[in-house]
């Protein structure tokens, strides 16, 4: 059955059949030959049963909000007055690169737009204050990917959905991780700029005042950080709840810098929709092959089969992140997760690790995968703001933070509870 | 012959010390091999609460379980089976559940294409609350969890406010503050740990006995010959539905007393919940508003035929009668 | 002609996409107001039950309207490689295994409504919602996205046997995100 899965998984989708259909067709199959059920007669009330659900719609609520952000103008805003406060880093412009991406991961789940939108504002004053276009579209690419580790995350809904785990201890177990990826990020930046001066472009101070003027931009994004996690986290409100209250924030804030109008409210909306859409073909997907997979007995199958490998359960763990860095290379975030969930959840688990742990180590191993090539959407998105150079040029950029991640999972590997510590006392 | 099997869930004795047993073991032996089991449970398998029933008509499975409260969406008539507090030991809801059997089988011939093999209890549903409660005066106002309709719709008449929230994500709410109170039986509440977040324990069998419904698909139960239909129906009463009841009562009394350290726990550390008995008063007022207020709503939504039948029977055993228009 | 349809079904689903998504706005809206009742100790009631009838919707009638934006993710590693009428075939083979999937799904939704009309069911909460009007909505949905399927797979075949080849990348290939995304900045 493991051997089915796997063949099946790969051939079908290196055919290119859209992800969310190749898992319902693997369902079916399993169905078919490995569950004494006929589940197919269920397959309408199991659509039915999954889609009605009052936490996934935190999916499109959160997708708005970012819609709303990113194409309200916000974010440019948000990128210009972090740049008064951050540039006088070693470093420069690339802190404040760093710090919008990890500001829209907070509130966004977007993260393309989140990336396009800071490389097209970044893109011209890197090359007019003369930085090193490898390390400038590196960090870009790689501050990019918090947006999925840092909540409220739609990845870690799509997870706590599909595995039953919490999702407020989710997001409260990214928020540690999360913030060292960031400030990692940014201390790697500081530190190679330090060690060649050359790559990192003109460090610039502004006066004081002027740094206080563009507090308006940074505050009210701030509030709306602060407003959606801290109610969460508090329990006031659920992540459905946060979310809503979110969009309603993102509309003001929008209105303020003068971006909400009937085309861009319109934009938004299709973008929500065709997000949404797009991610619930793949999460209907999985549910349902997650479904025929437990009805097939696949947890007593993969237990025996971790038994005969005689592996201890600190070596299969190294053989799951192993496979999570390979299968990053050619698969992207959302896929990745959804295909290896019904699978590596069940061993990860019955070994005796936590679910929520293994969550939050999943999401740092595949935000690697947006910044492997030679699938890696990020490296496209910044390759595409840039409009010349060559592709190489980012993907060398990038592999400082990519290492940068993959020591981020040993650590949370050596100590769990840098994911486990904030919701064991919250 | 092989039957695909759902039981209730694995993780409650119900399970364990009794559905697991009897279809892996007792009803193949008792066979001599000729009938084969695969069994999993509805949680195992992924299945919504409200889908087992639905999906056994449809035959997915051959015989499942799981609690009758579970189905009522499709059969506001089956609220009849767990009426709360008119049952108050084992003895008595036994006595009521026999009485509704009739009315059962006609509901899950007619509704989910099933025919019933057994009905056998869950401890009764009590309350935990994590609030200063000394009576049910106290809960007038608060946030209450319910399970099933009926309850739910008590809780109102009592004055509470009853909040859907899903059994996992109970003492989140609980913790957080988002409920006051939720009900349960009192061993599913110390297996899931629910004493960790609240502190006072009310002994009002408030949300009734959650009966849980044995059936099988009507297609398959026709398809067997009837000798095997007999020797199914003779051991399931006998080996799994008898014995079921009769630990039912000494559940009530270890369970209460793991929860509150009141006795010896016999499944493991004890703890200490204040434990909240409520008063004759109490009850007499609950009842009350149960026959004037929540059977009078049910008879609405379950047509005037089902409340006649229900008074007939179940009624008649215990002593109520629902008003008609 | 086949263009023109296509043209016109894209239109029709954006259309659905707009009306759905401000459908999902006035759902922010109902949450909202029941937060600010609930500070002031009332309460509209049964809002996780309401949001969750209209994911299920949203995320049927959002399937088409998708489906021709040609946003649902499909792993191109192995298609950039081939030839024009190579990549061609891997979109019909992706259209027909999405057709039959998405008709197995419209088919087997029909028991699902079937059973709350002739049950009268009315959801097992305090609403009583009875189950036919989320669920009708939602089973229009999914005949909508399946018909959309077998649409575009027709009119694609149809403009394969014309020899448009390019025109059928256009219409059922694989969307640049990123482009787009980078377009709508410009
Ligand atoms: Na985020
Ligand atoms: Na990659």
């Amino acid at each position: 059955m493991i051997l089915y899965i796997f063949s099946g998984l790969l051939g079908l989708m290196a055919l290119t059949i859209p992800v969310g259909i190749v898992l319902f067709l693997l369902g079916f199959g399993i169905d078919q030959f490995f569950t004494p059920f006929p589940l197919i007669r269920g397959l309408g009330q199991f659509v039915w049963s999954s889609s009605n659900s009052s936490t996934l719609i935190a999916i499109p609520f959160f997708v708005l909000l970012g819609e709303v952000l990113v194409r309200g103008g916000v974010a440019a805003k948000t990128y210009a007055a972090l740049d008064r406060w951050l540039s006088w880093l070693p470093g420069g412009l690339i802190h404040a690169n760093i710090g919008t991406a990890t500001l829209f991961s907070a509130t966004s789940g977007s993260s393309v737009a989140t990336a396009a939108t800071v490389a097209t504002v970044a893109m011209p004053q890197a090359e007019k204050l003369g930085y090193d276009p490898r390390l400038f579209s590196g960090a870009i690419a790689a501050g990019g990917t918090l947006g999925i580790m840092i909540p409220p995350s739609i990845n870690l809904i799509v997870y706590g959905f599909l595995t039953e785990t919490s999702i407020p201890q989710l997001f409260v177990a990214g928020l540690i991780p999360g913030l060292m990826l960031a400030v990692g990020f940014s201390m790697m930046t500081v530190l190679i700029c330090m060690v060649r001066p050359e790559l990192g472009g003109e460090s610039r101070r502004y006066p004081f005042p002027e740094m206080l003027g563009v507090l308006v931009h940074l505050i009210p994004i701030f509030l709306l950080f602060a407003a959606i996690v801290g109610s969460i986290y508090r329990g006031w409100a659920t992540p459905t709840e946060a979310a809503a209250v979110g969009v309603g924030m993102a509309f003001v804030i929008a209105a303020f810098s003068g971006g909400v109008n009937w085309p861009m409210l319109k934009e938004s909306l299709y973008g929500t929709m065709r997000i949404t859409a797009m991610i619930m073909l793949v999460v209907l997907g999985a549910a349902f092959l997650n479904f025929t997979l437990s009805s097939a007995g696949l947890g007593r199958e993969l237990r025996a089969f971790m038994e005969g490998l005689g592996f201890t359960p600190f070596m299969t763990l190294m053989v799951i992140v192993l496979i999570y860095i390979v299968l990053g290379f050619f698969i992207e975030t959302l896929s990745l997760m959804v295909i290896t969930i019904p699978i590596m959840v069940p061993i990860v688990v019955g070994l005796g690790y936590d679910p929520i742990w293994f969550g939050i180590l999943m999401i740092v191993l595949v935000e690697m995968a947006l910044i492997t090539p030679p699938v890696g959407l990020n490296l496209y998105v910044v390759q595409g703001a840039r409009r010349g150079g060559n592709l190489s040029e980012v993907m060398v950029g990038a592999i400082p933070y990519a290492v940068l991640m993959l020591l981020m999972a040993f650590l949370l590997i050596a100590v769990p509870d840098l994911a486990l510590w904030l919701p064991k006392n919250l | 012959e092989m039957l695909s099997v759902v039981g209730s869930w694995s993780n409650l004795p119900l399970y364990q010390q009794f559905e697991s047993p009897f279809w892996t073991e007792i009803l193949p032996e008792a066979s001599n091999g000729t009938l084969e089991v695969a069994m999993t449970t509805h949680n195992e398998m992924g299945l919504g609460v409200g889908d087992v029933f639905n999906l056994l008509g449809d035959g997915v499975y051959d015989v499942a379980m799981t609690v009758g409260d579970y189905a009522v969406a499709d059969a506001p008539e089956l609220e009849g089976l767990d009426v709360p507090l008119v049952a108050l030991d084992a003895d008595t809801a036994r006595a009521m559940v026999d009485a509704a059997r009739p009315m059962v089988n006609d509901i899950f011939r007619d509704r989910f294409n099933s025919h019933v093999l057994a009905i056998a209890p869950y401890p009764p549903q009590i309350v935990f609350c994590n609030a200063e409660v000394s009576g049910l005066d106290d809960m007038r106002g608060l946030k209450v969890r319910g399970s099933g309709r009926m309850t739910a719709k008590l809780l109102e008449a009592l004055g509470a406010e009853g909040v859907n929230v899903d059994f996992g994500e109970v003492p989140g709410a609980l913790q957080r503050g988002a409920i006051d109170c939720a009900v349960t039986g009192a061993g599913s509440g110390y297996n899931a740990g629910w004493w960790e977040v609240s502190t006072h324990l009310v002994t009002l069998p408030l949300g009734g006995w959650d009966p849980v419904v044995t059936a099988m698909n009507m297609d398959r139960w026709n398809s067997l010959d009837a000798e095997t239909q007999e020797l199914i129906q003779t051991t399931i009463t006998a080996e799994f539905e008898t014995p079921a009841w009769a630990v039912a009562q000494d559940a009530l009394v270890n369970d209460v007393a793991c929860l509150t350290g009141n006795a010896e726990c016999p499944y493991g550390d004890a703890r200490d919940m204040v434990l909240v008995e409520a008063s004759e008063a109490d009850f007499d007022a609950a009842r009350n508003i149960l026959i004037t207020e929540v059977l009078p709503d049910w008879a609405a939504r379950a047509g005037n035929d089902w409340a006649q039948r229900w008074n007939d029977s179940v009624g008649a055993v215990v002593g109520v009668t629902v008003d008609l228009d | 002609m086949v263009l023109h349809i296509f043209e016109l079904l894209r239109r029709i689903n954006r259309v659905i996409a707009l009306v759905v998504g401000l459908g999902l706005l006035v759902c922010v809206g109902y949450v909202l107001l029941e937060i600010t009742l609930r500070r002031f100790g009332t309460s509209l009631g049964g809002t996780s039950e309401i949001t969750g009838y209209v994911m299920a919707v949203t995320t049927a009638w959002g399937m088409g309207f998708a489906l021709m934006e040609l946003s649902h993710i499909r792993i191109e590693v192995l298609r950039t490689r081939f030839a024009s009428w190579g990549r061609v075939f891997l979109d019909l083979l992706a259209m027909l295994a999405m057709s039959a999937t998405v008709v197995i799904i419209a088919f087997r939704a029909w028991p699902v409504l079937a059973r709350s009309i002739t049950n009268n069911s009315r959801a097992n909460t305090v609403l009583e919602t009875p189950l036919w009007i989320p669920q009708s909505l939602w089973f229009g949905g999914w005949v909508w996205f399946a018909c959309m399927c077998c649409a575009v797979t027709l009119l694609s075949i149809a403009l394969v046997l014309q020899g448009k080849l390019g025109a059928v990348e256009g219409k059922i290939g694989i969307r640049n995100e990123v482009e787009d995304e980078l377009e709508q900045l410009r």
